[in-house]
């Protein structure tokens, strides 16, 4: 019972980081920006869904492939995230700056 | 550019060679949860020939760098990697949560003194891993990072510290001059 509720609680935080990943997904302005959400938060939500099930799993050998997919998805992500970023600097896709924001403009 | 990575002799190749294969029969029996002989003589063919696959790829079998050592010290790091990642997404989150979406982003150049293509590779997805900052070019010992806000620049030299550590590089004292 008490892992039943551990692992669900591990499976929502992974959740609520996927709706953050796609919320920053959407919300950023560029490709570079972009990036920072779709490598991050989808990572730790993955990982996070990925505990929850070794905890509901038990001690098994599915344990040792569930570790092997983490250990995969964090360095598949991360190389991926960074052969976009790096195509996209050699296609010169210009990169979002800030702009200087009027004093008045904002109110937040 | 394998400035620190050693020739290796022929004898060296080839237990580097017997290693890679026996790490991935060990992965396919963990992959297959069985013991049974067709399962291992199966496992045994797809090992070799993606071992030779490498070796003919790569022109080695396994990097010199990787050694009992470095492994010992990997589950260290990749719990303080995780902890790093964890810090990172909370900063993120703030920062997609704000209404105000207070971004800055800037591409900085950093040069590490990490040598060889291993702990480079290793360096730049932590990088890319780690708060607001992802590695877009990696070029020699130049690194392209794109960073979401200033203050996430910061963060780098702590975690080219933590890699250093890993591989047991020791950070030159003069600065290289040409």
């Amino acid at each position: 019972m008490a892992r039943d509720i551990v692992a669900g609680i591990f499976c929502c935080t992974g959740t609520f980081f996927f709706i953050l990943g796609t919320t920053g997904l959407l919300r950023m302005p560029d490709l570079f920006t972009r990036l920072h959400p779709s490598t991050k938060c989808d990572t730790l939500g993955a990982c996070s869904v990925i505990v929850g099930m070794a905890v509901h799993n038990g001690w098994s050998w599915d344990l040792l492939k569930l570790v092997f997919i983490a250990c995969f998805l964090l360095l598949s992500s991360a190389t991926c995230g960074h052969a976009i970023g790096r195509s996209a600097l050699r296609r010169h896709i210009p990169y979002w700056k800030k702009k200087e924001v009027k004093e008045d403009g904002h109110g937040a | 550019m394998n400035i620190g990575s050693r020739e290796l002799t022929g004898g060296g190749a080839f237990r580097s060679k017997l290693l890679l294969f026996f790490l991935l029969l060990l992965f396919w029996i963990v992959l297959t949860a069985s013991l049974a002989l067709h399962e291992l003589v199966m496992g045994a063919v797809c090992s070799a020939f993606v071992g030779a696959l490498t070796v003919s790829l790569l022109g080695r079998a396994l990097d010199p760098r990787i050694t009992p050592s470095v492994l010992l010290r990997l589950p260290v790091f990749m719990v303080r990697l995780v902890w790093e990642i964890i810090k990172a997404n909370i900063d993120v989150a703030r920062i997609i949560l704000n209404p105000r979406l207070p971004i800055d982003p800037r591409i900085v150049e950093y040069r590490t003194y990490l040598p060889g293509d291993l702990p480079r590779t290793v360096f730049s997805d932590s990088i890319t891993l780690t708060p607001g900052t992802v590695t877009v070019e990696l070029r020699g010992d130049l690194l392209n990072v794109h960073c979401l806000c200033p203050y996430h620049e910061e963060g780098l030299a702590g975690l080219e510290k933590l890699v250093a550590w890993l591989f047991q590089v020791k950070k030159p004292e003069v600065e290289e001059n040409g």
